[in-house]
C-alpha cells in the first residue's frame, strides 16, 4: 500500500500496540507476580517497583512451603516430572508408530487406506470424555489405572493424528523414482526407508514431534479423568495447587511459568513449522 | 560379443485404475544388444522400465532377466541398473556417494568402492565434481552423475530412461556420439528410453515401437525406415517427415502400379493382391529427384517453397492434383527452386499402407518368406 | 548361462516381506493403538442405552433409548445445549472477526510484522487450563490487575467468573486470548500466498481498497476462513479445559457446556448413562462439522502441496 496517509500509519501503530499488549500482557504480568512476596502482590494499586525475590521458585524447587501456618509440601516438582516423562513418552511411541504408518499410506495406496487414515483424523475431532469415561473403568479393571503407560497410550489419540498427517505430506514430497533408483541400486526396502526417506522427511519429523510434545503437554483433560495423584502433569497439578496452596499467590505464578515455559520455548524454537503443523499440513508457512 | 538371454518380456500387461498402460507386450533383448524403446508421450514407457526394473509389478504376463523367471524378486535383488529421466540423485549425499550406491549395497570394501567409482566417473568427465552435492552440479553433470550411478555396478541390465532429454542440445549431441561406445563396453542388455526418433536411430540396434501400450514394431533402424509397420511408424521416422499419398493400386497384367498425375509408379510385384483397395502410398523425400521433363515416368509439379537444411535441402512441391509432395536431395546439387519441374520415383523404397486400418501391406513374397522364417 | 555366473545371487533363503502385505504392517502398530481407542467408544454406546448410576450398581439395566427422550424434556439438557451453542457462536465470531483483522494488519512481509505474529504464537502454545489459571489470578478480586483496570472505568467489585451474569463473557475472553492467533495465522498463511495481480489490477482501475476487500480478498480468502472457522468450531464446541480450569462449570449452571456436563454426570451424580448419552449427541453435532472441515481441509492441503 504505497499510498498510506500518516494518519493511516498512526492507526496501524496503535491497532498493533493494543494487539500486542492485549496477548503478551498476561504472560508479562504472570512472569513479575512469580518474583514477587505476597505482600507486593496484595498491594493496591499494583506497581511496577518491586525488588524481586527468588523465594517462590526456592519453594517449589525444594518442595516446600513455610508460611504462617507451618509447612506445606509441594508435589509441583514431581509434577513438571510427570509431565515431561508423559510428554517424551508419548511423541517417542506415536514417532515409532507414525513414522512408519505415515509412510505406508504416503507411498502405498493400499486397499482401505484413505479410510484408515481418516478415521484417525477423526480421532482428533471426537469429544474426548466420550473415550476417556469409560477407559477409567476398564483401565481399573487392566491395572492401567495407576500407570504411565495407560496414559501414554490415551495421548497417542492426539499425537498420533498430529504426526501421521504432517509426516505423511513431507514423505509424499519426496519424489518416488528418488526411492526407486535407491532400491534397483541393490538396497532393501527397510535401507531405503531409512537411508532415504527418513533423513529427507527430517525436518518434518522433527516439526510433528515438536509440535506433539506441545499438545501432550498442554492437554489437560486426559489427565484429570485418568490419572492418579502421583502422576499428574503439571496442568493438573497446577489447579490441585491453587486449591492446596490457598493464598500463595506467588508461588501459584511460578508454578504457571515453569509450567507454561517449555512450550513456549519449544515453540519459538519450532516457530517455522508451526503453521503448517497447526493446520495438519493444510497450509505452508 | 557376449550372447544369452538378456530382458525378457512375455505377454506383459498393466492397468491402472482400470486403464491399460500396457497390453501384451513381448520383447527380447539379448545379452550385449541395445534396443531403443521409441514412442510418444503416454505410450507406456516409463512402466514397461520400471515392470523390468521391478518397481512395479506386471498385473499379467512374464519379466524374465538373464533366463530367471523375476515374479518374486525385489528391484534390489534384480542386477539391474537404471538411469532415470529427471536423475532421481539422492538430494542428502554427494555425487560420489550417488554413483558408489550399487557398490556399497554389495558390500564391496572402501577401496573397491573408490576406484569402482573412479573408473566410471573418470569414463563420464565427472571425476572431478565427485565431492558435490547434486544441487551443486549442472544439469549434464547431473545427467552423468545419474548415469554413472546407473553403470556403475556393471549392470547386465541397463535400463535408460530418455536420459538426454533434460540437457541442452550440444551435450545431447556429444552424448549421443559417446553412448554408443560407452553402452558397447558394457555389454549389457540394454533398453533405451527416447522420444527422440534420431536418438532411437543411433543408439539402437534395433527399434521397439510402443504407442499407447502396444508394441507397433520391432525392427533395425532400416526395417522401421524403409518398412514401418503402420503410417504412424512412417510419420514418426525421417525428417522431412515422409510423403503419404492416397492411391488405389492398379495393374496392367505384369506388375501393380500407382497411378500418381497420369504417370504410374510401379509398386512390387508382391502387392497384387492390394489391387483395387483404397491404400497410402509412403515415399521418403529421399525416393524423389528433380528430372527433365520428358522422362520416363516423370510427375509434372510446380515449386513452392525450397527449404536448405545442413547436409539435404529440402523442397515443396505442388502435383497437379494439388497435392503437397516433398522432395529431398543433398545440399549442393542443383535443382529448381521455383515453377514447373518434373519429379522421378524410385519406387524401390516405396511403402502401401491400407487406409482404414493405417498397417503396411506386406508384399506376398516377403510374406510369404516371414512365414517360411517362422516355421523354421 | 553366462548371466547366472554375473550376477552375485548366492540362493540363501530368508524371510521376505512381500510388497503387498508391507504397508499394512507399517501401519499395522498404529492401528491396533487406535482399535484399542475404538473399544471405549463402543463401550460408550452401550453406556449410553442404559440406566446406569455408579452409585446404584444393582439398578442397571437396558433402558434403550430412555436417556435420550428424557432429554426433551431436561431443561438441563436444553441448559447445557444452549450454553454449548453460545459459547461456540461468541468465541468463533469473535475470533474470526479480531483473526481476520490482526492478519491484515501483518499481512505485509516486514521484520516487525514477522516478530509480531511470532510472539503472537505464544497464547496459542500456553495450555489452555493453565491460561485459564492466569486470567484467574487477573480477575482475583483482592490484587487482580484486571479487576483494578476496570475499576477505573466505573466498575466497582465487578465480579468476572464469579458472577453468573459475566461468567460467559469471562471464558469468552480466555478463549479469546488463546486461539485468536490460529486464526489469525492461518488466515495471515493464506493472506499471503494470494496471487497480486487481481489486487494490481484493481489498484490500476481505482477501485476503493475497501471495495476490493470485499469483492477479491475476502472471496479469495474463503477456503482459508472456511477451514480456520469450522477447525475452531469443532473445539469450541468441545471446550472443557478453560471452563472447568476457571469455573469447574459454575456459578450454578452458566457454563455447563457438553463436556463439563457430562463430566460432572459422571463424577459426580455419577449418573454413566446419562453422561454417555449428552457426549455421544456431542459426537453426532462435531462429526457432522468435522466432515465438512475435512473436505475443506483435503482442498487446502492439496493446494499447499501443489504449490512448490
Amino acid at each position: 500500500m504505497e499510498h498510506e496517509s500518516r494518519l493511516e500509519r498512526w492507526l496501524r501503530g496503535i491497532a498493533l500496540a493494543l494487539v500486542v499488549t492485549f496477548f503478551m500482557f498476561p504472560i508479562v504480568w504472570i512472569v513479575l507476580m512469580s518474583f514477587q512476596t505476597n505482600e507486593t502482590i496484595l498491594r493496591m494499586p499494583p506497581s511496577l517497583l518491586f525488588t524481586p525475590t527468588l523465594s517462590n521458585y526456592e519453594a517449589l524447587i525444594t518442595g516446600r512451603l513455610v508460611s504462617n501456618a507451618g509447612v506445606l509440601e509441594i508435589e509441583f516438582m514431581s509434577n513438571l516430572m510427570n509431565s515431561a516423562i508423559l510428554s517424551v513418552g508419548s511423541v517417542t511411541i506415536a514417532l515409532l508408530l507414525g513414522v512408519p504408518a505415515a509412510y505406508a499410506f504416503a507411498r502405498h495406496q493400499f486397499r482401505g487406506s484413505e479410510d484408515i487414515a481418516f478415521t484417525l483424523l477423526s480421532f482428533r475431532f471426537a469429544p474426548p470424555l466420550l473415550v476417556l469415561l469409560p477407559l477409567t473403568l476398564y483401565f481399573q479393571e487392566l491395572g492401567l489405572a495407576d500407570t504411565y503407560v495407560g496414559l501414554i497410550w490415551v495421548y497417542q489419540l492426539i499425537c498420533l493424528p498430529l504426526i501421521l498427517w504432517i509426516v505423511r505430506g513431507y514423505f509424499e514430497d519426496i519424489s518416488p523414482d528418488v526411492e526407486y533408483a535407491y532400491r534397483i541400486s541393490g538396497h532393501s526396502w527397510w535401507a531405503t526407508f531409512r537411508d532415504i526417506a527418513l533423513p529427507l522427511a527430517r525436518p518434518g519429523i522433527a516439526a510433528a514431534g515438536l509440535l506433539a510434545f506441545i499438545f501432550a503437554w498442554n492437554n489437560f483433560i486426559f489427565a484429570l479423568v485418568l490419572a492418579s495423584a502421583d502422576k499428574q502433569p503439571v496442568t493438573v497439578g497446577a489447579l490441585a495447587f491453587v486449591t492446596a496452596s490457598g493464598i500463595q499467590y506467588g508461588q501459584i505464578a511460578a508454578a504457571i511459568v515453569l509450567s507454561i515455559a517449555p512450550t513456549l520455548a519449544l515453540a519459538l524454537y519450532a516457530q517455522r513449522y508451526l503453521v503448517e503443523g497447526l493446520s495438519l499440513g493444510a497450509v505452508k508457512g | 560379443m557376449m550372447t544369452g538371454p538378456g530382458i525378457e518380456l512375455v505377454d506383459v500387461t498393466k492397468r491402472f485404475k482400470g486403464q491399460t498402460v500396457l497390453d501384451g507386450v513381448s520383447l527380447a533383448v539379448p545379452q550385449g544388444e541395445t534396443v531403443a524403446l521409441f514412442g510418444p508421450s503416454g505410450a507406456g514407457k516409463t512402466v514397461l522400465l520400471r515392470l523390468i526394473a521391478g518397481v512395479i509389478e506386471p498385473d499379467a504376463g512374464q519379466v524374465r532377466l538373464g533366463g530367471r523367471d523375476m515374479a518374486a524378486v525385489p528391484p534390489e535383488d534384480r542386477g539391474v541398473g537404471m538411469a532415470f529421466q529427471n536423475f532421481a540423485l539422492f538430494p542428502h549425499r554427494s555425487a560420489f556417494e550417488n554413483i558408489a550406491s550399487p557398490l556399497e549395497a554389495r558390500r564391496h570394501s572402501a577401496g573397491a568402492m573408490r576406484a569402482g567409482v573412479e573408473t566410471v566417473a573418470r569414463m563420464l568427465k565427472i571425476d572431478h565434481v565427485l565431492g558435490h552435492a547434486p544441487r551443486a552440479l549442472s544439469n549434464g553433470q547431473k545427467q552423468r552423475t545419474a548415469l554413472a550411478r546407473a553403470l556403475a555396478g556393471r549392470p547386465k541390465i541397463l535400463l535408460l530412461d530418455d536420459p538426454l532429454c533434460n540437457v541442452d542440445a550440444k551435450l545431447r549431441f556429444e552424448m549421443r556420439l559417446e553412448l554408443p561406445r560407452l553402452l558397447a563396453e558394457e555389454q549389457a542388455a540394454t533398453l533405451y528410453v527416447t522420444q527422440d526418433y534420431r536418438e532411437a536411430m543411433a543408439l539402437g540396434d534395433r527399434i521397439a515401437i510402443l504407442d499407447r501400450g502396444r508394441l507397433v514394431q520391432i525392427g533395425t533402424p532400416a526395417d522401421i525406415y524403409f518398412a514401418p509397420a503402420t503410417i504412424q511408424v512412417a510419420r514418426l521416422f525421417g525428417d522431412p517427415t515422409i510423403n503419404l499419398l492416397d492411391v488405389i493400386p492398379e495393374t496392367d497384367g505384369r506388375r501393380p502400379f500407382a497411378r500418381l498425375s497420369d504417370t504410374r509408379a510401379p509398386l512390387d510385384t508382391g502387392l497384387v493382391h492390394a489391387v483395387g483397395r483404397p491404400c497410402v502410398l509412403g515415399l521418403r523425400p529421399e525416393a524423389l529427384r528433380f528430372v527433365a521433363a520428358g522422362t520416363a515416368g516423370a510427375v509434372p509439379v510446380t515449386v513452392e517453397a525450397e527449404t536448405p537444411l545442413n547436409e539435404k535441402t529440402v523442397t515443396l512441391a505442388v502435383t497437379k492434383r494439388g497435392r503437397e509432395i516433398l522432395v529431398s536431395r543433398p545440399s549442393g546439387t542443383p535443382g529448381p527452386v521455383d515453377g514447373p519441374a518434373h519429379v522421378g520415383i524410385d519406387a524401390s523404397h516405396a511403402v502401401l499402407f491400407d487406409r482404414s486400418s493405417g498397417d503396411r501391406i506386406v508384399p506376398k513374397a516377403d510374406a510369404d518368406a516371414h512365414k517360411r522364417g517362422a516355421a523354421a | 548361462m553366462p548371466l547366472a555366473a554375473a550376477v552375485p545371487a548366492p540362493p540363501r533363503r530368508r524371510f521376505r516381506i512381500g510388497p503387498r502385505l508391507l504397508p499394512y504392517l507399517l501401519s499395522l502398530p498404529a492401528l491396533l493403538v487406535c482399535i484399542g481407542i475404538l473399544i471405549p467408544f463402543g463401550t460408550a454406546i452401550y453406556y449410553s442405552l442404559q440406566r446406569y448410576r455408579l452409585s446404584q450398581p444393582w439398578a442397571r439395566s437396558m433402558n434403550w433409548g430412555e436417556n435420550y427422550i428424557n432429554f426433551l424434556s431436561d431443561p438441563s439438557f436444553w441448559n447445557t445445549l444452549q450454553v454449548s451453542l453460545t459459547y461456540t457462536v461468541l468465541t468463533v465470531g469473535l475470533e474470526l472477526v479480531l483473526g481476520l483483522g490482526i492478519a491484515l494488519l501483518l499481512q505485509k512481509r516486514t521484520l516487525l510484522n514477522n516478530v509480531i505474529s511470532v510472539t503472537l504464537l505464544l497464547p496459542l502454545m500456553t495450555a489452555p487450563a493453565l491460561a485459564a489459571l492466569m486470567w484467574k489470578l487477573m480477575t482475583n478480586p483482592n490484587f487482580g490487575v484486571l479487576s483494578y483496570l476496570v475499576g477505573f472505568v466505573g466498575f466497582e467489585d465487578f465480579r468476572w467468573a464469579s458472577d453468573p451474569s459475566t461468567a460467559l463473557l469471562t471464558v469468552v475472553l480466555v478463549d479469546i486470548w488463546v486461539y485468536t492467533p490460529f486464526i489469525m495465522i492461518l488466515l495471515l498463511a493464506g493472506l499471503r500466498s494470494l496471487p497480486t495481480q487481481p489486487f494490481e489490477a484493481a489498484a490500476l482501475d481505482g477501485v476503493p481498497r475497501f471495495v476490493a476487500f470485499f469483492r477479491i480478498t475476502l472471496p479469495m480468502l474463503m477456503p482459508y476462513i472456511l477451514t480456520a472457522a469450522l477447525f475452531r468450531m469443532l473445539e469450541s464446541i468441545q471446550q472443557f479445559d478453560i471452563i472447568y480450569a476457571m469455573t469447574q462449570g459454575g456459578p450454578g449452571d452458566t457454563l455447563t457446556v457438553f463436556q463439563v456436563e457430562a463430566y460432572l454426570n459422571f463424577f459426580q451424580s455419577t449418573n454413566v448413562g446419562r453422561s454417555a448419552a449428552l457426549l455421544l449427541i456431542l459426537w453426532a453435532i462435531t462429526f457432522f462439522f468435522s466432515n465438512l472441515f475435512i473436505k475443506n481441509w483435503l482442498r487446502l492441503r492439496e493446494r499447499a502441496r501443489g504449490e512448490h
